[in-house]
């Protein structure tokens, strides 16, 4: 029975949605004529022999990912993530290693096969995305909350519009005369709406919404500015790493209009909720109000704590002076205090978004680093610029300039997610049933968090420490 | 180290010597592993394995620690471990080994750049790493069945110890907090809470909310609120059975006794007003011990000033204008000023009563007022209420008290319709029925450690109990709000004590300070010694108060109120009167149905 469901419902829709990703980045990769490479296993310049075994090979894949998935929440929007991770890993796996050494019997770990192979992993993340929508359009994964029809469809609809319109209007002000192809609304009205389809009642909390909109964010830079734009030019794919170097003058703000999105997504479906919909599952909540202060307060002495490790990385990496530029002083103490007030604040916001989110450590770990990697791109990289009267320094140079900054913020977000980690474990430890009245809540609450949350911070912590380093000069 | 921890430690690093394995072979065959064994002075490639393998082994271990192992958590297992790599890359490559090298860390472009092998040695080993402490711990629960348990957390069928708190003031919630905090990871203690108000009175607002200030809801705080993880019973304690250790109590008159067991027990029943068997005063008073007292009054208060304004016989008027406050302590001081404020501001809504003709009267048996606070202080309060026109009667004692009186003890009786009682309480009568040793007023007296005298496993706190005050020997701690929330807090770790089978620790807290409010944007206050009085004072008194006040959700709330009180004159709503009239009432008739109206569906044959 159990082999039989583990059959059916993982490995057969896997092979199938692994077809079809298979098709899709086949079809891509024949744009840019990189599939003879995988055909080669078997038969130098055969490109027929190469197509098929490109194909059983993605359904292999796809067999591993529907097993993979099995058992987490169903939904287009999580396996997406899924996928997408699934994709990048194997990218590291695929072309980085095994190609190589079954080819050649060499492994291939440097930067400039690396960047040799990019439009290989920009290739994995469309199989892993066409893999993952697939397989939950093969699932027929259910919706919570039942199907979409009629005018929760429309809301739905609405509510991805605004906020992608909503998230779009920063990304316009900011990306300027820089915005190539299509107008930037159109940009948000299509990432709204699709983002709210995948996500059409999202998971509580305001902190994944805005990590998971991040991610979506640079799912639709490589989709749209790297794909569908060149694509629908006639210049066909624009997958080598100097089109994808060219490309991230506008990646920030991509990723910055998915996080956008997310948190509009997110807190329009909450007033939606709240204003139209009957009380559903309303037990567990509680007012945004009850236990406020204390959130905040424990995100402030998490924030601190972070800030105290990011001032020592930041010192290391002399990000100071730069701190104080926004007071107008060059001195160390006042970029010590920009930075301390900095940290906190970001730390009262870790402690609203992020409250009953991390279960253990190491999703801690996961929310902090992502939290901290979203404040890379909103400050350094966009704000303080600003800020400081400049331009976004939007660029791969800038970004790889930063890199000592980029290791700071994770630091920071990772002393700040583990401490309030610790803080929650130590004052209100909402994880662990004391009743047995509790425990169906705490049951509930949990299984709640498995998302694909994992993948996210996998994703992420990947793109940021290759993504600088590969696209650099 | 639990078993479930020593499980996953150990999968782990087994986990993390699979990883290590096969990136160092990756790492070999690009011929980077011999520069690891540089780490350690040696060039070796042996040495190199061996500190690669080593870190491996450790970080893993570190992995199964960090992350666990979680049921059917495979994929976010292997993500996470890609996750806990990565932030190794930066701790190891770009961090450690350049620092154990002697030289500074390379958090740079470049040295990233040339790491970047090293980026997807971590990223391989972190998949493996995940993947096989996953299949590990597996495999090992498929094996040993009966450690799956183990990991999960332990929820008893039946608790372990039985905590009960009798009484839902200051006492009891706040011992209760301090046991969820000590056992929040512990679902062992078995916590109940049984007091007759399913709501924490915050009682130095109470003379407010009678004088039309504040909501009465705005002081309390739900008691289900407050401790999420206490079983909370609003019932009426029936007994207390030192002997067996159990507690009957019943939630309402008709309903069965209900016992409860328990393995310690704490007496926080506060305290009732105590009328010393003055004659008249049990049914002629009011007292403020309850937010029903408090709205009782309020509305008295409104309905005298209602008929008042037509009242056409002078001498009622007078004893329906004349409000009397027996007792000059905080809360009969504060009453009479809160009283005057209410009645100030809401006159001008009844042009019947003249200005001059509300009188306020408060009887003390002392010679000062606010004894509890120094003279000076207390001086100040009684000169600032005599100037605005309030009369104290000093010296003087309430002799009883009749439907339109107050008689004093030298047979003078002043005619009034409001007597509101403050000048005397007792500990809760319950006490009374326990085997252990009592005070004069009848507290329970307890030791240092507020255990009770003459009771195993009993603890007393608040106004119930009779404590030892150490900064002033011979004397006990003062029946006051702060008291007992600490004497709550420390019943609490002196009970986690014994359960843990540590000593006791004895209670010491010194009073911070005193605040009386006194209507009109003035106070008193005695903190620590520094004394203030006036706008100042009054200040401290809604700060402190404030922010004491449990919950976020209240505070701000009485903030509201208060900001409101700025703009707006108080309430004159009468709520608590009688209830809808019926037909009949209204219309004198009998309620016989008449034979006009229909029959109802379903009556006759």
């Amino acid at each position: 029975m159990r082999t039989r469901d583990w059959f059916a419902r993982g490995v057969l829709p896997g092979t199938l949605a692994g077809l079809v990703g298979g098709l899709i980045s086949a079809a891509a990769l024949a744009q840019i004529a990189a599939l003879p490479s995988t055909a080669s296993l078997v038969r130098p310049g055969a490109a027929g022999a190469g197509v098929v075994v490109h194909l059983v090979v993605a359904a292999i894949l796809g067999a591993g990912f529907g097993v993979l998935v099995w058992h987490q929440r169903p939904g287009a929007g999580e396996t997406l993530f899924w996928g997408l991770t699934y994709g990048a890993l194997w990218w590291f796996l695929g072309p980085l290693t095994l190609l190589p050494l079954l080819q050649l019997g060499v492994i291939a770990w440097d930067v400039h096969s690396a960047q040799e192979a990019f439009a290989g992993l920009l290739a994995h993340l469309g199989y892993g995305a066409a893999t993952g929508l697939a397989l939950a359009a093969i699932r027929r994964d259910p919706l919570p909350g039942g199907a979409l029809r009629g005018w929760t469809l429309v809301g739905v609809l609405v509510r991805g519009a605004v906020a992608g319109l909503a998230g779009a209007w920063p990304l316009l002000a900011l990306l300027g005369p820089r915005a190539d192809g299509p107008s930037t609304p159109v940009i948000g009205l299509l990432g709204g709406v699709s983002f709210a389809l995948l996500y059409p009642r999202p998971p509580d909390g305001t902190g994944p919404a805005l990590v998971r909109g991040m991610v979506f964010g640079f799912f639709w830079w490589a989709l749209w500015p790297l794909t569908i734009v060149p694509l629908a030019r006639g210049a066909g794919l624009a997958w080598s790493v100097e089109d994808a170097r060219a490309g991230f003058s506008v990646l920030p703000g991509y990723l910055l209009f998915g996080a956008a999105v997310g948190l509009g997504v997110q807190w329009l479906d909450g007033v939606a909720r709240l204003l139209f919909s009957d009380i559903r599952g309303g037990g567990d909540q509680e007012g945004i109000g009850t236990e406020g202060l204390r959130a905040i307060g424990r995100g402030v002495l998490a924030g601190l704590a972070g800030g105290a490790l990011f001032t020592v990385v930041a010192v290391r990496t002399g990000f100071v002076p730069a701190a104080a530029g926004l007071l107008g002083s060059r001195s160390a103490l006042a970029g010590v205090t920009v930075q301390v007030v900095v940290a906190c604040a970001i730390g009262a916001s870790y402690g609203l978004f992020f409250r009953r989110q991390s279960l253990d450590v190491g999703s801690a770990l996961g929310w902090g680093v992502t939290y901290g990697f979203l404040w890379w791109v909103l400050g350094p990289l966009t704000l303080m610029p600003v800020l400081l009267g400049a331009a976004p320094q939007w660029t791969a140079e800038a970004a790889a300039a930063l890199f000592g900054s980029l290791v700071a913020h994770f630091a920071y977000g990772a002393a700040m997610g583990v401490v309030f980690h610790l803080l929650e474990a130590r004052f209100n430890p909402w994880w662990i049933p004391r009743s047995r009245v509790e425990e169906a809540r705490v049951v509930r609450r949990r299984e709640h968090l498995l998302t694909s949350a994992p993948a996210l911070w996998a994703l992420v912590v990947v793109i940021a420490l290759t993504l600088p380093i590969l696209l650099n000069r | 180290m639990s078993h479930a921890l020593r499980r996953d430690l150990v999968a782990g690093g087994i986990g993390g010597l699979v990883g290590g394995l096969a990136s160092a072979w990756a790492m070999q065959a690009q011929g980077l592993l011999a520069s690891v064994a540089g780490l350690i002075g040696l060039a070796s490639l042996g040495a190199g394995l061996a500190v690669h393998l080593g870190s491996a082994v450790l970080i893993g271990a570190g992995f199964g620690v960090i992350f666990r192992y979680q049921p059917l958590g495979y994929a976010s297992t292997i993500t996470g471990g890609v996750l806990y790599a990565l932030l190794w890359w930066i701790a190891g490559p770009l961090t450690l080994i350049p620092l154990l090298r002697g030289g500074a860390p390379t958090w740079t472009a470049a040295a990233a750049a040339a790491a970047l092998p090293n980026l997807v040695g971590h990223l391989l080993y972190g998949a493996l790493l995940g993947g096989s402490f996953y299949g590990l711990v597996a495999l090992y629960l498929r094996r040993h069945p009966q450690t799956a348990a183990l990991g999960r957390l332990p929820l008893p069928e039946a608790p372990s110890w039985r905590v009960v708190i009798l009484g839902g003031g200051f006492g009891g919630v706040s011992a209760a907090q301090r046991l969820e905090h000590l056992f929040a990871r512990d679902p062992r203690l078995e916590i109940t809470l049984v007091s007759q108000s399913n709501y924490l009175l915050f009682t130095p607002m109470l003379a407010e909310v009678a004088s039309s200030g504040l909501e009465a809801q705005h002081i309390s705080a739900p008691v289900r609120a407050a401790l999420q993880h206490t079983r909370f019973r609003r019932a009426e304690v029936e007994a207390v059975d030192g002997a067996a250790r159990t507690v009957s109590i019943r939630t309402d008159p008709t309903a069965p006794t209900e016992v409860l067991p328990y393995d310690h027990l704490i007496l926080a029943l506060g305290a009732v007003p105590n009328f010393y068997g003055l004659p008249g005063l049990e049914t002629h008073a009011f007292t403020l011990k309850t937010l029903d007292d408090a709205t009782r009054l309020r509305n008295h208060v409104i309905a005298l000033l209602e008929r008042a304004d037509a009242e056409t016989d002078p001498q009622e008027r007078v004893r329906q204008l004349t409000f009397v406050v027996a007792g000059g302590g905080f809360a009969g001081t504060e009453m009479i000023a809160e009283l005057f404020d209410l009645v100030g501001s809401v006159l001008r809504y009844y042009p019947g009563i003249q200005p001059h003709e509300p009188r306020f009267l408060l009887i003390h048996s002392g010679g000062r007022i606010l004894p509890e606070i120094s003279r000076a202080l207390a001086d100040y309060a009684l000169r600032k209420l005599q100037a605005r026109g309030i009369e104290f009667l000093l010296n003087t004692r309430v002799g009883g008290a009749t439907s339109d009186a107050v008689l004093l003890g030298d047979g003078r009786a002043i005619p009034t319709r409001t007597l509101v009682w403050t000048a005397g309480n007792q500990p809760h009568p319950l006490l009374a029925t326990l085997p252990c040793e009592r005070s004069r007023a009848g507290a329970a007296v307890a030791d240092q450690a507020l255990r009770v005298r003459g009771l195993e496993a009993v603890w007393a706190v608040g106004d119930c109990a009779q404590i030892p005050d150490p900064n002033r020997p011979g004397t006990s701690c003062p029946p006051t709000a702060q008291h007992a929330l600490r004497e709550g807090q420390a019943a609490a770790e002196n009970i986690a004590a014994a359960l843990r089978g540590q000593p006791p620790r004895p209670f010491r807290f010194r009073t911070i300070g005193t605040l009386v409010a006194l209507g009109h944007r003035t106070a008193v206050a005695e903190i620590r010694g520094w004394k203030f009085s006036g706008l100042l004072a009054w200040f401290l008194w809604r700060t402190v108060y404030l922010s004491k006040l449990p919950g976020l959700e209240k505070k701000v709330r009485v903030v509201l109120d208060w900001t409101l009180d700025l703009f707006f004159p108080r309430d004159i709503v009468l709520t608590g009167g009688v209830p809808t009239p019926t037909l009949p009432q209204v219309t004198g008739a009998s309620s016989r149905t008449p034979a006009t109206m229909p029959s109802p569906p379903g009556a006759g044959a």
